[in-house]
Formats: C-alpha cells, sequence, structure tokens
C-alpha cells in the first residue's frame, strides 16, 4: 500500500473516530472525575474531591441493595428462563408444517420497540380490567395487584423480559440448530440412539458456543434494562424494581441531581459490562474457531 | 399403538405451538385491538377481547369523547402527534443516512487497507453493547453547558454512537466478501481510494447500504432513554416519549395509548421483518449468519 492510499484511508476512517472518540472517551473520563466528587446540580456549588466517598456510599445505601438484589433476580430467574424456553421452542417447531410462518409470528416482540411493549403489558397487568387478571380469574384466582405490589411487580418485569427476549435466544438457536448437517443425528438414530439422546449428545454440545454467546449478550442486555422499568412500574413499588440504568438516571437526573454519586454507579456497572464484552468477543473468537454455523 | 403415540405426540406439539403462539401474539394483538375499539369498549369487565365493533377515532381524535361514557382525565390524544411523529422521521432518517454514509467509509478504510487492526474494530463493536446512561449523564452536561440540550442535532449525534459501531462492522463483512481484484483494477486504471470507493465498491454493495440504514432507523425510531434525558419538549421529543407521558397520567385513555404505540410500532415491525436476517446478525456480531 503506498503513502497516498494511506492517508485516504485514514481520512475516510476520522468522520467515525471523531464523534466516537468525543461521545464516548470523554464522557468516561469526565464520569472518573466526577465519581471522586461530591457533585449536586440541584446545589449551586462546584465539584469537590471526596475520594472514595461516593463508592463508599453504594455500600450504605438501601435502594442501590435493592437495585442490585433486584439485577441478581433477573440473572437468576429471567436468563435461564429464556435460555430454557429458546432452546425448547426451537426443538419444538423445527420440521413443523409453516414453521417460517410460525417463526416470524414468534420474533415480533422483539422487532417492536421496548416502550410500545410497555403499554401493552401495562394494559394486560391492569388490576381492574386487564386480560391477565381476567383468564386468572377463568382459572378460580382473585384479581393480583400485579404493579402494586413488591413480589409480583418484579415479577411482571421479569415476564415482560422473558416476553421480549425469548424469541432472540430462539432464533441465534434455531439458526445454531439448522447449521448443524442432519447426516449426523441421522447416523445417531440409525445407530439406535434415541431422539432425546440424539439431541442430548450431538445437538446440544454443539450448540455450546452459541448458548455462551446469547447467554453473555442477554446478560449485558439485563444490566441495561431501562425502558421497560420506566414505562411499566417506574421502579416501584418503593425500589422494588430498580434496574441499574433506572436507579443511575433517578439518582442523576430525574429525582435528584446527585451526578457524583449516580457516576461512581455508572463506573460500577460500566466495569462489569466492559468485563462481559471481553468475555464475550473471547467467546466470538472461540467460535470462529471452532467454526461453527 | 405406535400409530396412536405418534399421532397423541402430534396432537400434543400443535397444542404446545398454540400455546408458545398465544403467549407472544396476545400481547402485540391487545395493543392492535384496543387502538381500534370505542370508548365504550376499552375497560370493561370481562375485558373485550374479540372486539365488538371496530372504530378510527382513537386516530383521527377524541371529539365527544366526554359524552361517549368515558369521563376521568383523559391526557391528549393521539392529534397532538405530529411534532413527536415529525421529529422521530427527521431523527431516524438523519441518523440512518448518516450512519450509512460515515460507515460505509470507515468499514472500506477497515476492509481494505487494514486501518487500526483487530483491537481496533473491536473497540468499535464493543461500544455497541456500552449501557447508553453511562454515556447520556456526562452528555447531559456538557450539552446542557453548550446550550444545545433539546435540539434534534444532538439527539441524532448520541443515536449515532449507537448505530454507527453496527453500520460499520455489517459493511465491513460486506465489503470484504467483495473481491480485492476489483478495486485493484481500479487502481491501475489510475483510480484514487475515493474513486474506487465510490465507482467500484458502493454500487457493488447496495444490499447492505440498504441493510445498514434501516437497522440504524430501526435502533433510532425506538430509543427512548436518551431522547427521554436529552430533549424536554415537543420541539426535539420523539414518539417514544410522547408514549411515556401518556403513562405517567392519572386515567389513561386506553383506545389512543394504543393507537400512537400502533404508529410507534408499525413502521420498525415491517422494517425488521424485511431486514430480519440483518438485524440477527447485527444483534449477534455475526455468530449468526
Amino acid at each position: 500500500m503506498t503513502r497516498r492510499y494511506r492517508t485516504s484511508a485514514i481520512l475516510l476512517i476520522l468522520p467515525l473516530i471523531i464523534p466516537l472518540l468525543a461521545l464516548t472517551i470523554y464522557p468516561f473520563l469526565n464520569m472518573i472525575f466526577m465519581s471522586f466528587h461530591a457533585y449536586d446540580l440541584a446545589r449551586n456549588e462546584p465539584p469537590r474531591f471526596i475520594g472514595l466517598g461516593n463508592y463508599a456510599a453504594i455500600l450504605q445505601d438501601g435502594s442501590a441493595r435493592s437495585t442490585i438484589e433486584f439485577t441478581a433476580l433477573l440473572v437468576i430467574v429471567a436468563l435461564p428462563l429464556e435460555i430454557l424456553l429458546g432452546i425448547g421452542i426451537a426443538w419444538l417447531i423445527r420440521d413443523m408444517l409453516g414453521e417460517r410462518l410460525i417463526r416470524s409470528a414468534i420474533l415480533l416482540p422483539m422487532m417492536i420497540p421496548a416502550v410500545v411493549a410497555s403499554i401493552a403489558w401495562k394494559m394486560l397487568f391492569n388490576f381492574e380490567f386487564g386480560p391477565i387478571n381476567y383468564f386468572l380469574s377463568l382459572l378460580g384466582v382473585a384479581k393480583v395487584s400485579w404493579l402494586g405490589s413488591y413480589p409480583f411487580a418484579r415479577l411482571g418485569i421479569i415476564l415482560i423480559d422473558v416476553w421480549q427476549w425469548t424469541p432472540f435466544v430462539f432464533l441465534v438457536l434455531y439458526s445454531g440448530l439448522q447449521s448443524i448437517p442432519p447426516e449426523l443425528t441421522e447416523a445417531a438414530v440409525v445407530d439406535g440412539a434415541s431422539s432425546w439422546q440424539a439431541i442430548r449428545l450431538i445437538e446440544l454440545p454443539l450448540l455450546r458456543p452459541l448458548i455462551w454467546v446469547v447467554l453473555i449478550i442477554r446478560l449485558i442486555d439485563i444490566l441495561k434494562l431501562f425502558d421497560i422499568v420506566f414505562m411499566v412500574t417506574w421502579g416501584g413499588p418503593g425500589a422494588a424494581t430498580h434496574s441499574f440504568s433506572y436507579y443511575i438516571y433517578k439518582v442523576g437526573l430525574s429525582f435528584g441531581w446527585d451526578i457524583g454519586y449516580a457516576s461512581a454507579l455508572s463506573i460500577l456497572l460500566l466495569a462489569v459490562v466492559v468485563l462481559l464484552v471481553n468475555v464475550l468477543m473471547k467467546v466470538l473468537r472461540l467460535r470462529a474457531l471452532l467454526e461453527l454455523g | 399403538m405406535r400409530h396412536f403415540r405418534s399421532f397423541a405426540w402430534k396432537v400434543a406439539k400443535t397444542i404446545l405451538v398454540l400455546l408458545v403462539l398465544f403467549f407472544f401474539l396476545f400481547p402485540i394483538y391487545w395493543l392492535v385491538i384496543t387502538a381500534f375499539k370505542p370508548v365504550p369498549d376499552w375497560f370493561g369487565w370481562p375485558p373485550i377481547i374479540v372486539p365488538r365493533a371496530l372504530t378510527l377515532d382513537n386516530f383521527l381524535g377524541l371529539k365527544g369523547a366526554g359524552s361517549g361514557g368515558f369521563t376521568g382525565q383523559v391526557t391528549g390524544s393521539v392529534a397532538n402527534i405530529w411534532p413527536y411523529l415529525r421529529n422521530s422521521v427527521i431523527v431516524a432518517t438523519i441518523t440512518a443516512l448518516l450512519s450509512m454514509l460515515i460507515g460505509a467509509m470507515a468499514a472500506y478504510a477497515i476492509s481494505r487497507f487494514k486501518v487500526g487492526g483487530v483491537q481496533f474494530t473491536n473497540w468499535i463493536i464493543s461500544i455497541r453493547m456500552l449501557p447508553p446512561i453511562a454515556s447520556a449523564l456526562p452528555l447531559y452536561l456538557i450539552f446542557s453547558k453548550l446550550q444545545l440540550l433539546n435540539t434534534l442535532f444532538v439527539l441524532i449525534l448520541a443515536h449515532l454512537v449507537f448505530t454507527l459501531p453496527l453500520s460499520t462492522w455489517i459493511l465491513i463483512t460486506f465489503f470484504n466478501d467483495i473481491p480485492k481484484e476489483l478495486d485493484e483494477a481500479a487502481f491501475v486504471d489510475g483510480a484514487s481510494p475515493l474513486q474506487a470507493f465510490v465507482s467500484v465498491i458502493l454500487p457493488l454493495s447496495a444490499p447492505g447500504l440498504a441493510a445498514v440504514s434501516t437497522l440504524a432507523f430501526i435502533q433510532s425510531w425506538g430509543e427512548f432513554l436518551l431522547a427521554l434525558i436529552l430533549t424536554s419538549n415537543p420541539n426535539a421529543q420523539t414518539l417514544p416519549i410522547f408514549l411515556g407521558r401518556y403513562i405517567t397520567a392519572y386515567r389513561i385513555a386506553w383506545g389512543p395509548m394504543a393507537a400512537a404505540g400502533l404508529i410507534n410500532m408499525v413502521p420498525v415491525v415491517i422494517f425488521s421483518l424485511i431486514m430480519q436476517r440483518y438485524l440477527i446478525r447485527g444483534l449477534t456480531f455475526g455468530a449468526v449468519k
């Protein structure tokens, strides 16, 4: 490559680099700075250095604890549910009549904007007139205050997340299943394996790298969860359904203007996400080596 | 007996699929029918699951809503949606075009001249995974100092941060598939890299360009958090924020809310269905082709 080409190549890439640097690196440095300072927009004072004060405050903060608790609950309940349902449905509709149509139908939830999904579910969860309470009443269950009571509000958000993102998990694993040569399982069945054994011993191990990929992507997405919480429960009742992003928003830009504390929380969140992104990149490279799909 | 068992299995499978479809489609079905329900049918017990009557009133505005049996505080109607719709169209369209243009130039430089190497490409991709709230907070501070809050310009800029990495990355994979001999032939004929890019690469990657601009449009159209933080009135607020305002009302008029939701949903669902393949490829970083 001649020097002339190199110059043009760099010129071509500048329009990408400049905004990305300005809008990611600068905010990041600014946030690190703020996280070591007491800075509240509501008070007309310049940032004051307090060392690790903001980070220490996280440990004492009941709402932060509730946020971490709810995030952990999402990871422990919603995530495995999405993976299991995703695999189950992929396996269920395979070879079915009209599977293309069924597949497109199942994908709809992940295609509609989260805000729109939220208003649909907000109606479904309605205490007085909501269809969910109606279906439950058909089974003889009394009306449930879905969004007003603490365990049910958490359950409600989990349900919406499962509804919206199982299709994504399903699609990834379904494509994975499709890419496994049918001869592999056919040969096993000819050799006397049951279809369950073929799934467990041949297909699942081949899918494993892909399962890791969706697992990590979903994990990162759960840490970013915001729209649904904002729209459906406002993080409530109390702090029961605060997602990480929602709590940062609340502390920094909505109910409070405590930029210093919100920055410390953001740094914590970023640290976890960056770690996960690095793991993801490793898995993706591993996957490329395995040449699956 | 064997026959019976395989028959029973087929029936069970069909029932399971129907249950799955019900779970995933019912919320959408409910939103769609509510958007077309007349006022008295919004709230009912038992809920009206098969609509008795359909109307366009929820879209056209609530003339005589008070007399139609719906009392209580009704927040707005869909008639106020125009400024939000206009902002969404402008922001999403410009974001889509800029992502395509900037993404294509960068992808060409990376694909053909290996600018920056693997680490650099990884950095670009990973930006997409970062939580928007983390950049929203400092961006809010900067733009409020620059007095640029509540402008479409700032919103487009913020959306670009999340659409550009995806566009660039998808286009890199597209350009890599175009044989190098083609642009080398152009170089031999005396073309500059820019000329080769415009006259050889771009025409050959039209489907890729269409895909990335559509995907950027979808992302920008549905984006909520940044719009919520960076805008404050109908001069710059987008459709998702309009929906957010409905939610906060004391008593929510379901019909117009669902109608607004439908308006917000339809374009992206159509685009997503068309671009299914690329959507998935992008969402999984190419783990699924």
